[in-house]
């Protein structure tokens, strides 16, 4: 980094921002279960110039309104009743990325709900409203935060598209105006060097911020850093003291959790984040960890509790993914109540249609028949989960969920080749091997033949992509195409290979002169790329031999 | 106190908080607006003293812009009280201040409720720099703190004559406490010079 935080304290500042709020063109999202609430917001609103408002009693009214418009500012109350609350909807919604970057998101919350709000910083809203507040003081602050929203707006841009190169280069341009968001601009920079892969640079940044104070996310940042370079036990033992001088500090708990889990210690995982639940009761995201983490660490009661609990909480939200019906149907099997894992799927299998969890719930299905001796059952429900979806085309969860019911139905061939797909599909990817390795060894195989077979699918899929590679580079380009674009359509999510296919239609776009339809599958699997790892190498290479082309 | 008592001091605050804002509707019921935001406030402070004493409150200190903090706070009161000038010096103010937001909000929010109600004309507030610590400072135009008040520990609420329960204070000296930097500690200081002078003092 080039301009010291340390001499940022003593920066000037006179740099007064120039900013011009344009309010009466904003549009805002309040959502608040309590009518007296609803009709405060609104007159605060009015009050304060906001002529486009809309408001909403419940969560589901408000993605209805999101699906048809854009809201600059959300308003959202922090309980909202029974259900699904603030801070786990505020998770839903940038998990699935469905408000950007730059929407104001802002928290209302009583004293009460406070600390569990700001210790959720994992998902952090951007700001806070404490009951009571006056107009005022409502106004001043959704000003600020218009003023906020304007400035970051280049920055937010990236960040949406991904493009973590530029939100540095966009962050260091401002950094260097030394101005009153330093500290939100190095924040923003250190966790883009984290995405970027730049772990030993987001190390420094987080370790300048940290000189100047111990602000809880520096540390965080610092212990995902040190993850990162392979200092994991350094990385563990800095979390455990944030944990002790902050206990409510709920993001450390879930980052010390996944260390744990990703060294093996399954149980010491398992003690972590069930201290976790016992501050906060948490996020979908962490009950899905934990209960994940305890069916494979042979505690399916855990699992069983604590996605229960979940499930009845977020009964009508859409929160809730067909797999947790799946983790907890298995959690049950596995205690021998498979007559209770038939309600659970049945009842999923009521709200959740497409294809994908449809599959899953299949699986799920014939795994809890073939418990309670229903076999003939077993059996349809597992060709049904068969026949349906494009294997190529699956997220890799569902098709070792479909492996696992292949093994338990003594279909092991169709296991086999299920748990090969899905790891040619993700071979970079640790934790699915680590998935696989699990299905095969409670299949009853050896770890060492587990391990025997992971290694076999990466080194077949590493060496198919060399071959392809080299005959491109031994002028055999006909040769490489055919073989990297087959195994680019039946590997859709392997960068490596779809990066590779791209590459090499580039190259014989340059030396053989253009033909369109070599160029729309270049162009195809350069998308497809981008879409999975927006940050690939590779792009770039692509890119440049493209640029070629039109001169 | 129980779970259900602290629930129904809650949902009184928040009733109060509501009669608030619609008799700011109204616009012809500043005093009111004052009175029940101003009881409102006084419910927050007993709640987050019980949380203090059942050692669940905490802080999390991060960035803040000290002369936005201030400016923020100076439109609220200039609401509540339209006939007070509300002036802010930040021209001092260190670029980078570290504190919590909402717990320093509360605190400052209360030490500015009770100038307000004292002062004759005016309310000064202050952001300067003193031996490397972040002070924050409200000054009136009052009668001052008794003497008593001046230079003393806060230790337990102690009610300031004609200054409510002083629960307020009793609240921001543990907060100031709260907030350590190796061997540095906040605290709040009283003084008296045109009228009373507040000043919290954060590493």
């Amino acid at each position: 980094m080039n301009e010291s935080v340390k001499e940022a304290v003593e920066v000037k500042k006179g740099n007064k921002l120039p900013f011009e709020s344009n309010i009466a063109e904003k549009w805002v999202l309040v959502i608040d279960d309590m009518e007296g609430m609803r009709s405060q917001l609104r007159m605060s609103l009015t009050s304060a110039g906001f002529a486009k408002l809309h408001v909403v009693s419940s969560i589901k009214d408000a993605l209805e309104r999101m699906a048809t418009s854009r809201y600059d500012v959300i308003l959202c109350d922090y309980s909202l009743g029974e259900g699904t609350d603030g801070q786990q909807f505020l998770e839903y919604l940038r998990t699935n990325d469905l408000i950007t970057r730059n929407t104001i998101f802002v928290m209302i919350t009583a004293e009460q709900g406070y600390e569990k709000v700001v210790a959720a910083s994992e998902c952090a809203p951007d700001d806070y409203l404490l009951k009571p507040f006056t107009a005022a003081q409502f106004s001043a602050r959704l000003e600020k935060l218009l003023e906020r929203q304007e400035y970051f707006s280049t920055i937010d841009k990236a960040t949406d598209s991904k493009n973590w190169g530029r939100v540095i280069i966009e962050c260091d341009k401002q950094l260097a105006v030394k101005d009153k968001y330093f500290i939100d601009l190095c924040k923003i920079k250190s966790s883009a060097l984290m995405r970027a892969n730049r772990p030993q640079e987001a190390a420094n940044l987080y370790s300048e911020i940290l000189a100047l104070r111990p602000i809880g996310w520096a540390r965080l940042g610092l212990a995902r850093a040190w993850a990162q370079l392979d200092k994991k036990d350094q990385a563990k033992a800095l979390l455990q003291d944030i944990l002790k001088e902050t206990p409510q500090f709920m993001a450390a708990y879930d980052f010390l959790g996944k260390l744990l889990a990703a060294s093996g210690d399954k149980h010491g995982a398992l003690d972590i984040l069930q201290k976790a639940r016992e501050v906060s009761p948490g996020t979908m995201s962490r009950i899905r960890e934990l209960s994940t983490l305890a069916v494979s660490a042979g505690k399916p009661e855990i699992a069983e509790t604590v996605m229960r609990q979940a499930l009845q909480k977020h009964k009508y939200s859409p929160v809730r993914h067909a797999n947790d019906y799946a983790v907890l149907s298995k959690a049950l099997v596995n205690q021998g109540k498979a007559t209770e894992a038939l309600v659970v799927v049945a009842d999923a299998q009521k709200s959740f249609k497409d294809e994908h969890s449809s599959i899953v719930l299949a699986a799920t299905e014939s795994v809890a028949h073939r418990a309670a001796g229903n076999h003939a059952q077993a059996d349809a429900a597992l060709a049904k989960a068969m026949s349906m979806g494009d294997l190529s085309k699956l997220p890799a969860n569902t098709v070792i969920s479909l492996a696992d019911a292949c093994f338990i139905s003594g279909r092991e061939e169709d296991a086999t080749k299920l748990l090969r797909h899905a790891i040619q599909n993700n071979h970079e990817d640790e934790a699915i091997k680590d998935k696989v390795h699990e299905v095969l060894t409670s299949a009853g195989k050896h770890a060492s033949e587990a391990t025997a077979l992971i290694d076999e699918s990466t080194k077949e899929v590493i060496q198919l992509n060399n071959e392809g590679v080299l005959k491109a580079e031994a002028g055999q380009l006909e040769e490489a195409i055919t073989l990297l674009c087959q195994a680019a359509d039946r590997l859709s999510n392997n960068v490596q290979i779809v990066g590779n296919a791209s590459l090499v239609l580039a190259l014989d776009l340059v030396r053989n002169g253009n033909s369109p339809v070599k160029l729309g599958r270049c162009l195809h699997y350069r998308d497809e790329l981008i879409k999975k790892s927006p940050n690939h190498p590779k792009i770039a290479q692509i890119d440049s031999l493209l640029k070629q082309l039109k001169h | 106190m129980n779970d259900l008592y602290a629930a129904v001091v809650h949902d009184v605050k928040n009733q109060l908080a509501e009669l608030s804002l619609r008799l700011g509707e109204r616009g012809d019921a500043q005093k009111e607006v004052e009175i029940a935001m101003s009881a409102a406030r006084r419910l927050s402070e007993m709640l987050l003293v019980l949380r203090h004493e059942n050692n669940l409150l905490s802080v999390n200190a991060d960035s803040v812009n000290a002369g936005d903090f201030m400016a923020e706070l100076a439109a609220e009161y200039r609401e509540m009280f339209p006939g007070l000038t509300i002036e802010i010096n930040d021209e001092k103010a260190p670029d980078l201040a570290f504190f919590d937001e909402a717990l320093v909000r509360m605190a400052l929010a209360n030490a500015i409720h009770n100038a307000c109600r004292s002062a004759r004309s005016k309310v000064k507030l202050a952001v300067t720099e003193q031996n490397k610590m972040l002070v924050l400072e409200v000054a009136d135009d009052g009668h001052g703190y008794p003497d008593s008040m001046i230079g003393k520990k806060i230790t337990t609420p102690l009610p300031v004559s004609g200054r409510g329960t002083g629960l307020g204070l009793y609240l921001a000296a543990k907060i100031a406490a709260l907030h350590h930097l190796k061997d540095q500690q906040g605290c709040i200081e009283l003084s008296n010079a045109e009228g009373a002078v507040f000043r919290m003092i954060l590493p």
